[in-house]
C-alpha cells in the first residue's frame, strides 16, 4: 500500500513527526523552554498524581505491559485540536505538547491513552482492520477517563443531564472515529450502537465508572486490595 | 478434614471500606453522577448490608455473615462481568511492547 494513502487512512497524518524521518535533535534550550519540557513535567506529575493514571500503569504492570515514560510516551506537536493518540505499531502514547496546556487535561488525556493501551496489552484488538475493536476502546476511553464528566460537557456548552454522560460518551466515539478513519458516519453510528452496551459496561480495570478522584481513589485502593479479595471470594 | 483453609478466611474487604463505600454511594455528589449517568438514583442498601455482616462476622465469626458476604460480592463479580466482549482476550501480552524503537518488528501476533 502506498504509505502516504496508508498513512492517512489510519489517521497518521494528524500526528506529522511520526512520519518517517521527521525526528529532529533539540538543543537544551529548546528542551528547557519549549512545549515539549512542559509536556514532559505534566505527564511526570499526572503519572505520579492521578489515581486514574496510577491504577492503569498498575495494572499494565500486572498484564506484562510495564510502561517506561521514555519508550512508551512521546510528546510531539500535532494537527488541528488533536490531544494525543495511542499508536499500536511502535506501542507508544503520543501526547500533543502543541495542545495540552493545562495539568488537567494532560491528566484526561492520559487516561485516555492508556486505556487504549491497556486494551492493546490485554486482548487481540485488531486497530487498523476492525471498526468494531476501534469502537470498543474509544467507548471504554471516553466513558472512563473523565472525558464525559459534567463539567467537562459544561465547559464545551453541552448542557445535558439525565443519562447526557452515555450521549457524550457515544459522540465522542463516534468523532475519534471519524478522526483517524476514512468510514461514513452512518457507518460510524451503526458500528458503535452495534458494540455500546458490551463496551459501555466493560469497566476494566476500574470496576466501576469513575465519576471523578474520589472514585478513581476507590478503584485503585480496591485493585491494589485484589490478591485479598479474590482469595475470599 | 482441612480446616487451615477456613480458619485463614476474612472478608474481601475490610470492614472500613464497606463503611466508606457505602458513604461515598450515599453523597450528594455520587447521587449526582449516577443520575447524570444512569438517569436513577443508586442504590446503597447493599454495601450497608455487607458493612454490618462483616462487623457480625469479625465479633461471632458466624457462617451465616460469612456466606452473605460471599453472596454478595460474588454478585458484584458477575455484574461486571455480565457482556460478551467484542474481543479475544490475550494470554501474553505483545510480543513488541518491550522491543526498542528503531528495532524491525515481527508481525503482528
Amino acid at each position: 500500500m502506498d504509505q502516504s494513502k496508508q498513512e492517512e487512512e489510519y489517521g497518521y497524518d494528524l500526528f506529522p513527526e511520526r512520519k518517517t524521518g521527521n525526528k529532529t535533535g533539540k538543543s537544551i534550550a529548546q528542551s528547557l523552554f519549549t512545549f515539549n519540557h512542559k509536556c514532559q513535567v505534566m505527564l511526570q506529575f499526572a503519572t505520579e498524581t492521578s489515581p486514574y493514571a496510577k491504577l492503569l500503569l498498575s495494572a499494565m504492570k500486572s498484564s506484562g505491559c510495564k510502561v517506561l515514560k521514555e519508550r512508551h510516551f512521546s510528546c510531539e506537536d500535532c494537527d488541528g485540536t488533536v490531544s494525543g493518540g495511542f499508536d499500536a505499531d511502535s506501542s507508544q502514547i503520543v501526547l500533543c505538547q502543541n495542545n495540552i496546556h493545562q495539568q488537567s487535561h494532560m491528566n484526561r488525556v492520559v487516561t485516555h491513552e492508556l486505556i487504549h493501551a491497556f486494551d492493546h496489552c490485554r486482548a487481540h484488538v485488531d486497530w487498523f482492520n476492525n471498526f468494531r475493536h476501534l469502537a470498543c476502546s474509544e467507548i471504554r476511553a471516553a466513558n472512563l477517563s473523565g472525558d464525559c464528566s459534567f463539567s467537562n460537557e459544561v465547559s464545551r456548552f453541552n448542557f445535558g443531564l439525565k443519562q447526557h454522560h452515555q450521549e457524550c460518551v457515544r459522540g465522542r466515539a463516534l468523532r475519534s472515529i471519524l478522526a483517524v478513519r476514512k468510514i461514513s458516519r452512518e457507518e460510524a453510528v451503526k458500528i458503535v450502537d452495534e458494540v455500546f452496551h458490551t463496551c459501555f459496561n466493560d469497566h476494566e480495570p476500574f470496576g466501576r465508572i469513575p465519576h471523578g478522584k474520589k472514585d478513581a481513589g476507590f478503584a485503585y485502593r480496591d485493585y491494589e486490595n485484589r490478591d485479598r479479595y479474590y482469595a475470599n471470594l | 478434614m482441612d480446616r487451615s483453609g477456613e480458619a485463614a478466611w476474612r472478608p474481601p474487604r475490610s470492614c472500613d471500606d464497606y463503611w466508606s463505600e457505602f458513604r461515598h454511594c450515599k453523597s450528594l455528589r455520587n447521587c449526582f453522577h449516577h443520575y447524570y449517568t444512569y438517569g436513577t438514583s443508586p442504590s446503597c442498601k447493599q454495601w450497608k448490608e455487607d458493612y454490618h455482616n462483616c462487623k457480625e462476622w469479625e465479633k461471632h465469626r458466624g457462617a451465616e455473615a460469612k456466606d452473605a458476604l460471599q453472596k454478595s460480592e460474588r454478585n458484584r463479580v458477575a455484574e461486571q462481568r455480565n457482556f460478551t466482549p467484542v474481543w479475544e482476550l490475550r494470554r501474553d501480552p505483545p510480543r513488541d511492547w518491550h522491543m526498542p524503537l528503531n528495532q524491525e518488528k515481527p508481525q503482528d501476533s
